[in-house]
């Protein structure tokens, strides 16, 4: 008998946990793009996954509860976005920075923050609505200059959670007796003609990513040759047999 | 005891974790057939829940990401940005092509994207407002929104297919998947170099 309900209990128990597992969960978040965050960095590739780990797969991911005042939330995955000895890129900016967070899902949002040390040096409010996407803010870096450590952290409304990212500045203009210089902004707009891929050669080679291919030119990929059918940047993942709509197999 | 293994065993075999095997060879030619093992199935016929579950997202993902890529070739300013959207539209039209012949062989539905989604926790980063919103910009801020936009669906498309590779079973779906990352992870990085300078 005993057994017997041992056997009801799994039975009723088994089809339930088949439902609450998660099969894959794709609850992604955010990061500050622009200056670019360390996360950022990582994913540009600025710095080796080596170094980086999971930040390099998932930039948006930097994820713990709220009230921390760290790069990773003390997510462990994340941990090397807190070592400040890793070759951080340093963004040069006056006293007003302006940030974009890119978001892979818009979570319900209570506020942003953002500090140096324990000031904060600026907050925007989220009404508890999904952000907008992306979304710009502009803020005072409160007098402070010098090499200083911005952590930039997005507040979810409907988790105990946060997201966290940092961005490593030299500020100039600080040192509340300065006035701020007139040019204040380290946002770069989209440069329509810079590239820094190389052009292959004119008469095709072998195919390389992160080269910049125009219609017509041909390559060699494994011993096959390839047409460009459209133009682009190459990339790992898009070598000529997997990606019959960008190169055709003459 | 032995009773309760038995009830046990068939409860996990009705369950959403159990493999699918789709006998393909077995239909074209093993009917009928009377040898004790069954036939090996086809690589593409072995597949799991993990499996269907990433295909059906990763179509309504691809057609959410070939919308916002018309956008960007018919608006962008930066040749750089122009270039990947139009790289991204048919590169992405090949890869829903390939998935959809994927969900017939497995004999599965293409879904719907808002209930695969809300099925799923996700707050969806694209909608056809979004998309549209998007349009109504110019200039090098049309340019940030788009390449922001791109950037973080297809960062949640490294993350789907992270858990493909992970919890998949289908050789092509895992190989697709690893295609995924490397090839939405280059893209990403071409797209914040452009959007936080080189």
């Amino acid at each position: 008998m005993k057994l017997m309900r041992k056997a009801a209990l799994l039975m009723a128990a088994v089809p339930a946990i088949v439902l609450i597992t998660p099969v894959g969960s794709a609850s992604a978040h955010g990061y500050v793009s622009s200056p670019a965050s360390r996360s950022a960095q990582c994913a540009r590739g600025d710095i080796s996954v080596d170094l980086c780990g999971q930040a390099k797969y998932e930039p948006q991911s930097a994820e713990g509860v709220k009230g921390k005042k760290n790069c990773s939330g003390d997510n462990g995955a994340f941990a090397p976005l807190d070592n400040d000895s890793l070759p951080w890129k340093v963004t040069n900016t006056g006293q007003t920075l302006s940030l974009t967070w890119t978001f892979t899902a818009r979570h319900a949002t209570r506020d942003y923050e953002y500090f140096i040390g324990n000031t904060r040096v600026g907050y925007f409010s989220g009404n508890n609505q999904q952000p907008n996407n992306p979304t710009t803010h502009t803020i005072n870096l409160g007098g402070f200059s010098g090499r200083q450590k911005l952590y930039a952290i997005w507040n979810i409304s409907d988790t105990v959670n946060a997201f966290y990212s940092c961005i490593d500045l030299n500020i100039s203009g600080g040192g509340g007796t300065t006035p701020p210089p007139t040019t204040t902004t380290t946002t770069t707009p989209p440069k329509p003609t810079t590239s820094t891929t190389t052009p292959p050669p004119a008469g095709g080679g072998t195919w390389a990513a992160n080269t910049s291919y125009a219609v017509g030119q041909t390559v060699t990929y494994s011993g096959s040759t390839y047409r460009c059918r459209q133009a682009h940047t190459s990339l790992t993942g898009w070598e000529p047999p997997n990606v019959a709509a960008l190169w055709e197999k003459i | 005891m032995k009773r309760l293994v038995i009830a046990v065993a068939v409860l996990a075999l009705a369950g959403c974790g159990g493999e699918a095997v789709v006998p393909v060879g077995q239909e074209a030619h093993g009917h009928g057939a009377s040898s004790a093992a069954p036939p090996v199935p086809g690589a593409s016929a072995r597949f799991n829940d993990a499996d269907v579950m990433f295909v059906q997202m990763m179509v309504d993902h691809l057609q959410l990401g070939i919308s916002l890529s018309q956008v960007g070739l018919a608006k962008a300013t930066s040749q750089q940005a122009k270039d990947l959207a139009g790289a991204i539209d048919v590169t992405q039209r090949e890869e829903l092509t390939m998935l959809k012949s994927w969900l017939k062989l497995w004999d599965k539905p293409e879904g719907d994207g808002a209930s695969l989604h809300a099925s799923h926790g996700g707050q969806p980063l694209l909608d056809d407002k979004v998309i549209n919103e998007t349009k109504e910009k110019s200039g090098a801020e049309f340019d940030m929104n788009f390449l922001n936009l791109m950037t973080g669906h297809q960062g949640a498309g490294v993350e789907m297919a992270l858990a493909e590779k992970k919890d998949g079973q289908n050789p092509e779906a895992t190989a697709y998947a690893e295609r995924v990352v490397t090839s939405r992870q280059g893209q990403i990085e071409q797209m914040l170099k452009i959007i936080s300078g080189p």
